[in-house]
């Protein structure tokens, strides 16, 4: 996948926080979030980096990329 | 089928963590959830417990008690956060309360009030029971 540079509309830090901080985390900040929105979320936990698309593709919001800063990674979502 | 009724009876910390694990992504997701505290579980959501982090269990509570750098969001909050996302209620089973002499004001503020077994089994007629 080439690496575009969405505008987050709204970044959500879950850095250091485990599964299933950041899809909790997520899920909270989509749920109020207008459609059409960009939401980055930032999470150092792997097993949330891969378990977070799964809950996308359920709950039918579009995951943009996923990027991998070195040290953590970036899931652009954009709310459906 | 229309969501989970758990039944949690155990206090081992991995046991109580795992079911407020699933509990709460399927609430946040909309998925209805109903938890009914009953025998040991209790002890889990005794207020002094908590405070003390006096938690049983085994080898993975262990990790999860002495995670560093990582942040492991425990049941108490992970449960209530998951309340104010979806449709998840937590039963207290009355018989087990009287029988160990407790109420609702020993236990952390996240129960929706006592069911007798009749009431869980009410709540529970739609959804898939999972025994914890």
């Amino acid at each position: 996948m080439a690496e575009k540079n969405y505008e987050p509309d709204l970044v959500v830090d879950s850095r250091d926080s485990t599964c299933p901080g950041p899809l909790m985390d997520l899920i909270g900040k989509v749920k109020g979030a207008e459609s059409g929105k960009v939401l980055e979320l930032k999470t150092t936990d792997k097993g949330s980096k891969d378990d977070v698309p799964d809950w996308l593709d359920k709950a039918g919001h579009e995951l943009l990329e996923v990027v991998d800063r070195g040290d953590y990674w970036s899931l652009y979502v954009r709310k459906s | 089928m229309d969501g989970f009724a758990i039944v949690l009876s155990s206090d081992e910390l991995e046991r109580v963590q795992a079911v407020s694990i699933i509990s709460s992504v399927a609430a946040a997701s909309d998925i209805p959830v109903d938890i009914f505290v009953t025998m040991n579980g209790f002890r889990a959501f005794d207020k002094e417990v908590i405070q003390n982090r006096d938690f049983n269990g085994g080898e993975a509570a262990e990790a999860m008690m002495n995670a560093e750098d990582v942040e492991v969001p425990l049941y108490p909050e992970q449960l209530e956060q998951a309340k104010s996302l979806g449709p998840l209620s937590i039963h207290a089973c009355e018989m087990t309360m009287e029988l160990m002499g407790k109420s609702l004001d020993d236990m952390v503020e996240l129960f929706d009030g006592t069911l007798g077994v009749a009431g869980f089994l009410n709540a529970a007629e739609d959804k898939q029971v999972i025994f914890v």
